[in-house]
């Protein structure tokens, strides 16, 4: 189960950082937020929520990290980072909305290093 | 992850017709001020969610680092919510409390590197902000900058008032410049009162 666990992880920050620097690329061109960006969004959308739910069954099967506290606010916070960049994005009529993407996807890929720190147990 | 390549031609935008994106920012939280908000957000939460559960679960262990970062993390709130609000008031507190940050990342940075015993937890500030990536060092730092920008540059509209005492001048001395009513026009909202007043903070 770990490795699939791991491959979760690692796909969700390369994703993450891929995702930033196609929207930093967006941002260098001035171009301002679009329908391919938003469908990158909700693929990395996607993936955390499928590290969330494999998260979630860990927890469900008994095991428990050292900080739960700290794991359960990572748990809501994750999955909500896409979407608030997504709103925040789009009040944006200029360049500077892809550039908050790129902030989440930077994000979304720390997160997963974070979460394995918190509990070594989820892979990286 | 298979990203669509950027298309040099105008992609199909969900939000408005094409539009040139060159157009001056109208508030602090539109254009840079849209980054500059999201990361300060992230920040404001991450910072006050850390202190808030470490002060919960293990105050004792080391008081003075959770104390510091849930200081951050208001400094950090206030920044949030002054920048994406505004006004001149707004304006004002927003410089306050990112001249608090930067002071306050330079200080617990370097108090952190002279006396290790006293941080076995790392704050948000701890080694000028390393375990962030020195994000809390740069930002700021840019947050000065914009909120110098705004403070600095004119109001909407022709005339160009870089002070109250300028504005009295143009009024007064010349026949051309019959729109002295000018800085009025713009009293309601942001005042030329108030470009003088960010621009000596």
């Amino acid at each position: 189960m770990s490795w699939v666990n791991g491959a979760v992880s690692t796909t969700i920050i390369v994703a993450g950082l891929a995702l930033a620097g196609y929207a930093l690329l967006m941002t260098a061109l001035n171009h301002r937020m679009n329908v391919p960006m938003l469908a990158a969004v909700g693929v990395l959308e996607i993936l955390l929520l499928v590290q969330v739910g494999i998260i979630v069954a860990k927890l469900a099967g008994g095991q428990r990290p050292a900080g739960l506290a700290t794991l359960i606010g990572y748990l809501i916070a994750t999955p909500i980072v896409p979407v608030v960049a997504v709103f925040w994005g789009l009040m944006e009529r200029s360049r500077w909305g892809p550039a908050v993407i790129a902030v989440a996807g930077v994000v979304a890929a720390v997160l997963m290093v974070r979460l394995h720190e918190i509990w070594p147990a989820i892979h990286v | 992850m298979a990203s669509p390549e950027p298309s040099p031609s105008p992609s199909p935008s969900p939000t408005a017709s094409p539009e040139p994106t060159a157009s001056r920012p109208d508030s602090t939280r539109t254009g840079p001020g849209r980054l500059l908000v999201a990361v300060y957000g992230l920040f404001a939460l991450s910072a006050s969610a850390r202190a808030g559960v470490q002060i919960a679960t293990k105050f004792g262990h080391a008081p003075v680092a959770y104390l510091l970062s849930a200081f951050a993390g208001v400094v950090y709130i206030l920044a949030t919510v002054t920048l994406s609000i505004g006004s001149p008031t707004a304006r004002r507190i927003a410089v306050l409390s990112c001249s608090v940050e930067l002071a306050g990342v330079l200080a617990v940075g370097t108090w952190s590197l002279a006396d290790r015993a006293m941080f076995p937890d790392a704050t948000v500030w701890s080694g000028y902000g390393s375990g962030y990536g020195f994000v809390p060092l740069v930002l700021p730092v840019f947050g000065l900058l914009w909120l110098r920008y705004w403070a600095r540059r004119p109001r909407t509209g022709e005339t160009i008032v870089t002070s109250a005492e300028d504005a009295g001048e143009a009024a007064g001395g010349g026949v051309a410049h019959g729109e002295g009513g000018a800085p009025e026009q713009g009293a309601p909202d942001q005042g030329a009162e108030d470009v003088v007043a960010d621009g000596r903070t």
